[in-house]
């Protein structure tokens, strides 16, 4: 007799309570344009909101599929360029006619994949550090070529995208970019597709071995974090309303993807949105405080979590469980065998 | 003589300048234990590697089920049916031993979207039951790390199993465990191939247990096959005392 009582098939395997809350949180955020708030706190919600989508769609190349990309910022500087173009060099320099906004957006996240799927190719063979300086050094060179690429880019001169200026519109696309990055997190963790995604990540060749096709996982996490984060970029260059390769590419824009995925926790769901909103949060608060030496705050603080807080803060509430679990339901023993 | 399940023709590889395998021939036949035996060092586990592709092989071919499957990659060769265990045990020590398992589906009819949904019940149920055989049923929710050499064995054992496969190599799979459990490994090793026609490569240092298993046995040493032959016959071979034994 079995000591276990099987699953029977009207239980749910995956607790859902977490999204619900998740969405209840996106509900309440979007009531706050209601409240008559001053551009400036639109602003802000604004930025923490792509920080927060920005560190979600890094998390699922390094923090699940473990492939630390450090130069992940390319596909934000190719969506912000695809929008930028599209919008100001249409019939000038490419022919096809001058878009809006909303025709070019999709573009964005369209081109930093296939991008991702090229570069991928190649890059995704590699492993370890040798994956993360290739990527660091296709960032520094896309800043490069943008730079050089003078005719279509601008060069250094950058681009000037027609302004609409209106933030509440910005703030809700921004709450619907963050609602959508971090509830396909949700999905893509609960799915054996996420499973596959942190097998790849502990042991590559064991996931071969037990019939994952790792190069297709991986390149697809590549490519849709790839797709989100240039739609990040687009929908950025539209609400700065001017890109140049230095404030696209902006290396420490780079680092707090990064630094907020792995403050939240490395490869879980709600780490990066929780690390990115900290971060933003200690960011404002250095930068107020020691102007000329927040980058320098920002970086001890890295070195902190990276030695004392190795599951971020996730791994520290979470403390005494595991912090990798897809939370499937936990069946317990439903009756000991009597003997 | 009927068809090999698996073969390996004239093997050969080598790490910088080490020969690790020297056209080394090797035929496994459905329902069959094959015991695989030698020295350290004598390329028991490159030969594994080369089966199941985790290395390529420099010479040779390899052929499961008739089809040449040498420029296969690993994760193919595995949905065919073949799962291995690995002499240095590949268990995901951060995830739970009942994640473990769930990795370790079967392939066969998945379609691309089921991916995107949670494990099934069936995949669920199956796991359990595995668990419950290898006695680590209890541990199904804490982290693969935390579980000690022995109870990892038997997870990847357990994980191995997951997918149905019809042949398994299983490198030196039984160091480790105790040996009350060795018995009932060798049982159901046994009982799968009497009522489900399964197909075992093993490696092992326990003699008694390739003796007391294997139809045939292949003595490796210093990269080639020394001997061939029945349990018997191996003990009995001066060679592979002299080679093996050190007698």
């Amino acid at each position: 007799m079995s000591r276990f009582t099987p699953p029977s098939a009207s239980e749910n395997p995956v607790r859902r309570y977490d999204i619900w809350l998740w969405v209840i949180l996106v509900l309440l955020a979007a009531l706050y344009p209601f409240t008559q708030p001053t551009t400036a706190r639109l602003l802000i919600a604004i930025q923490m909101f792509m920080l927060i989508t920005l560190a979600s769609n890094w998390n699922l190349i390094g923090g699940m599929t473990g492939y630390v990309d450090f130069g992940h910022l390319t596909f934000f500087g190719i969506g912000a360029y695809t929008v930028g173009i599209l919008m100001t060099r249409s019939g000038e320099v490419i022919f096809a006619p001058q878009l809006s906004f909303w025709q070019a957006w999709p573009f964005s996240g369209l081109t930093a994949m296939l991008f991702a799927l090229t570069l991928g190719a190649a890059t995704l063979r590699l492993k370890g550090p040798y994956f993360s300086i290739a990527m660091l050094a296709t960032l520094l060179a896309m800043r490069e070529i943008v730079r050089l690429f003078t005719p279509l880019t601008g060069g250094g001169g950058g681009l000037d995208l027609p302004p609409e200026l209106n933030r509440i519109q910005e703030y809700y696309i921004a709450l619907g970019l963050m609602a959508l990055s971090v509830g396909l997190m949700w999905w893509i963790r609960n799915s054996e597709f996420g499973l596959s995604l942190l097998a790849i990540r502990e042991d590559e060749i064991g996931a071969e071995m037990r019939g994952i096709n790792t190069t297709l996982h991986k390149t697809t996490a590549f490519a849709l974090s790839a797709f989100l984060t240039g739609l990040v970029g687009g929908f950025w260059a539209w609400q700065n309303t001017y890109i140049d390769p230095d404030v696209v590419f902006f290396e420490p824009r780079n680092l707090e993807m990064i630094m907020a995925a792995v403050l939240g926790g490395l490869g879980t769901v709600w780490g990066p949105p929780l690390g990115a909103a900290v971060l933003y949060w200690l960011r404002e608060f250095f930068w107020n405080r020691f102007l000329f030496a927040h980058l320098l705050g920002l970086g001890l603080m890295l070195i902190f979590v990276v030695l004392f807080l190795p599951g971020g803060l996730v791994g520290l509430l979470q403390k005494g469980r595991v912090t990798s679990v897809l939370d499937l339901w936990r069946l317990q023993p439903a009756h000991e065998e009597e003997t | 003589m009927s068809t090999p399940i698996l073969e390996g023709r004239k093997l050969t590889k080598t790490y910088g300048g080490v020969l690790a395998l020297y056209r080394v021939n090797l035929s496994l036949y459905a329902g069959e234990i094959l015991g695989l035996i030698g020295p350290n060092g004598s390329g028991k586990t490159t030969l594994f590697n080369a089966l199941s592709r985790v290395v390529p092989v420099d010479e040779g071919h390899i052929f499961f089920r008739g089809q040449d499957v040498t420029d296969m990659r690993p994760y193919q060769i595995a949905r065919m049916g073949l799962a291995r265990t690995f002499q240095v045990i590949r268990v995901y020590r951060k995830m739970t031993v009942l994640e473990n398992m769930l990795i370790s589906r079967p392939w066969r009819d998945v379609r691309p979207w089921d991916l995107l949904k949670p494990s099934r019940h069936d995949i669920h149920r199956r796991a359990w039951e595995l668990l419950e055989f290898f006695q680590i049923a209890h541990l199904a929710h804490m982290p693969a790390g935390a579980l000690s050499g022995g109870q990892r064995r038997l997870l990847e054992l357990a994980m191995a199993s997951m997918p149905d496969p019809d042949v398994f190599l299983l490198d030196e799979a039984m160091s480790g465990i105790n040996p009350t459990l060795v018995e009932q490994i060798k049982e159901r090793i046994m009982e799968m191939r009497e009522q489900h026609g399964k197909t075992f490569l093993l490696v092992e240092h326990n003699i008694q247990f390739i003796a007391d298993l294997c139809d045939r046995v292949v003595v490796l040493h210093q990269g080639q096959v020394l001997a061939e032959g029945t349990p018997a016959e191996i003990m009995d071979n001066d060679d592979v005392i002299e080679a093996y034994l050190g007698v």
